[in-house]
């Protein structure tokens, strides 16, 4: 149990990712693609957070002596995981708009069949 | 003393003020970005004589890296910051008669947060700020290949979203790992920390940085996006993507395994890359008969040759590898320019429309033949030096698989010279000679000869670049410097 207990963030985290990989190179609808783009995302963002996460963690707040800093996490990982969400909404908000517009052209959301640009 | 912050505050103040003027005085929206390309060039200008001698760390909040956000302000840094800013400028300048038609203060927003993107990675000393800056330059480049809304720029925006989305997860991932491990984000700290961790558990984080901005870098399996958005997007964004933001990929990647890594044993590999890269890229060119897909083709073709200039990891590679980087970053933008007018002009961007443009815009078409030769490597352009030093780096290393392999760069620069010849034939010598000339406006001609100017002036004097280019390369191979400038 004890493996279970330090990992299970971990494993967690690359379970998402993998979905989300799993899902952007298989799935053939453009919807779905972006949905595994923020299933990936939202897995990277668990990953930086576990690296910083200790069993039982409090906030890092020095100036409140009750809390003892054997027992704070690390307050850079979260800080990281702030601008990434941000990031991926920006992504996220934009994949959606032109997905809309994709739409509007071809009036489908098959990747399959979208295949004007080729090498 | 100028301070290098201000290279990315006062764009990217400026970007998000462009709503704002235009809101008030919509004449006003499109002289923004010339104003602060101008104001960057101005500066990096002045830095780089100080920057030559002692490289400028800023600290960011008062703290002492490597507790701080820190920019490092070398000679690399600044080199690439004015190089930005120069093309930049020019490309702005241009886009001033060429982008008429949308939501134009949108694009001219865009456009500088691409750059100011561009600038903060070449000059930041934090890792997480490279990804949020090399974030803003990604999003920023996926929304302007979208910019016409067209057919195709929409279908390329989305696969260039996807494809740069997933490289930037793998780069966060990869950025976790190591801080995982060392507890720094700071570039220069985890440098002198990586000898103390085993080469297995730095293995895996080095494949995801590379692989993450490699999607950027386009290194051939990770350049399908390429053709696509550089063909579809507005021609001034084709000249920025290919003369700058591939550049910085491009960098990031050199900079994470020169000075973060290290790691001398993948140099072979990321040569024989490079040289994959470049035959992959040449050879698509060769076939293509849309104009700009042909150029943008060749730019993987010259990434690729860049990345083998600077595996050779010799001073005289890494010097080739920069110059072949400004090399192609001047001409690259050109040739994106004048064929977007000649496209403009004509209304296809078919090889074969561009019929007997030479004597319609004679001006235009001479400034396009001068890129197309500068990019094969003839005489007296730019090209010619960077070319050459490459081999010489490459034949100078006495070892057969660089001489073999720079023998097959070659045989990519045969192929050049066959598809760019072709180009200027039909330019030439194809069609009829019945309508009057008629050039393109003197905004778009402007930055034109400028451009022009400055491919033959380097290439006649090459000693204006080479100095700051052999500092910019002493940086990247010498990376205990590095990390005891940054650490004090």
């Amino acid at each position: 149990m004890s493996f279970l207990d330090s990992y299970i963030y971990y494993i967690g985290a690359f379970g998402l990712i993998l979905t989300g990989l799993y899902i952007i190179l298989v799935k053939h609808n453009l919807i779905k693609v972006i949905i595994g783009l923020g299933i990936l995302d939202t897995g990277v963002n668990l990953f930086l957070i576990s690296i910083g996460y200790i069993t039982k963690g409090t906030a890092p707040i020095f100036s409140r002596p009750e809390i003892d800093s054997e027992h704070m996490v690390d307050p850079v990982p979260q800080a990281l995981v702030l601008t990434a969400i941000v990031i991926g909404v920006a992504v996220l908000a934009l994949a959606l708009s032109l997905a809309i517009r994709l739409y509007q052209h071809y009036e489908t959301l098959n990747l399959r069949k979208i295949k004007e640009q080729k090498w | 003393m100028v301070n290098p912050v201000l290279l990315i505050v006062v764009p990217l103040g400026l970007a998000f003020a462009i709503p704002l003027f235009n809101l008030f005085w919509k004449a006003t929206a499109k002289y923004v970005p010339p104003v602060a390309l101008g104001f960057n060039l101005v500066v990096s200008l002045l830095l780089l004589p100080k920057v030559l001698e002692n490289p400028v760390i800023v600290s960011i909040g008062g703290w002492r890296p490597p507790f701080c956000i820190n920019l490092v302000a070398g000679p690399v840094g600044v080199l690439f910051s004015a190089i930005i800013a120069l093309i930049g400028l020019l490309v702005s300048v241009y886009a001033l008669d060429y982008i008429k038609e949308g939501p134009t203060e949108k694009y001219h927003m865009l456009y500088l947060l691409l750059l100011t993107g561009a600038t903060g990675v070449v000059l930041t000393g934090d890792i997480f700020n490279l990804f949020v800056f090399f974030e803003i330059l990604c999003i920023s480049s996926y929304a302007l290949v979208a910019y016409s809304r067209d057919k195709a720029g929409i279908e390329s925006a989305v696969k260039y979203l996807i494809q740069g989305s997933v490289g930037s997860s793998l780069l966060l991932i990869g950025i976790g790992l190591l801080y995982g491990q060392f507890g720094t984000l700071n570039m220069a700290d985890i440098a002198g920390k990586i000898n103390s961790a085993s080469p297995i558990s730095l293995f895996v984080p080095m494949v995801l940085l590379i692989t993450g901005l490699g999607v950027e870098a386009a290194i051939f399996p990770l350049n399908a996006w390429l053709p696509d958005a550089h063909s579809s997007a507005p021609s001034s964004v084709s000249a920025i993507l290919s003369g700058i933001a591939i550049e910085v990929g491009l960098y990031a990647v050199v900079r994470v395994i020169f000075t973060i890594f290290g790691a001398s044993s993948i140099f072979l590999f990321l040569a024989f890359l490079g040289i994959l890269t470049l035959l992959v890229g040449e050879m698509c060119a060769f076939s293509q008969n849309n104009i700009k897909r042909m150029l943008a083709y060749s730019s993987i073709g010259q990434i690729g040759l860049i990345l083998f200039a600077l595996a050779i990891a010799t001073s005289y590679g890494v010097t080739g590898g920069l110059f072949q980087l400004v090399s192609h970053t001047l001409s690259k933008a050109l040739l994106f320019l004048t064929a977007g007018y000649m496209i403009y002009r004509v209304g296809s961007s078919d090889i074969s429309a561009l019929e007997g443009m030479g004597r319609k815009m004679p001006l235009t078409c001479l400034a396009f033949t001068i890129g197309a030769f500068s990019l094969i490597g003839l005489p007296p352009f730019i090209g010619f030096p960077s070319k050459f030093l490459v081999v010489q780096a490459a034949l100078a290393t006495k070892e057969t698989y660089f001489c073999v392999l720079i023998g097959l760069a070659l045989l990519g620069t045969v192929i050049e010279g066959a598809y760019f010849f072709r180009v200027v034939q039909v330019l030439y010598f194809k069609g009829e000679n019945n309508q009057g000339s008629k050039d393109a406006p003197i905004a778009v001609l402007v930055p034109v000869f400028i451009f022009v100017v400055l491919i033959i002036v380097v290439g006649v004097y090459p000693k204006i670049l080479t100095d700051v280019l052999s500092s910019a390369a002493a940086e990247f191979l010498n990376r205990m410097n590095y990390i005891g400038n940054v650490l004090g």
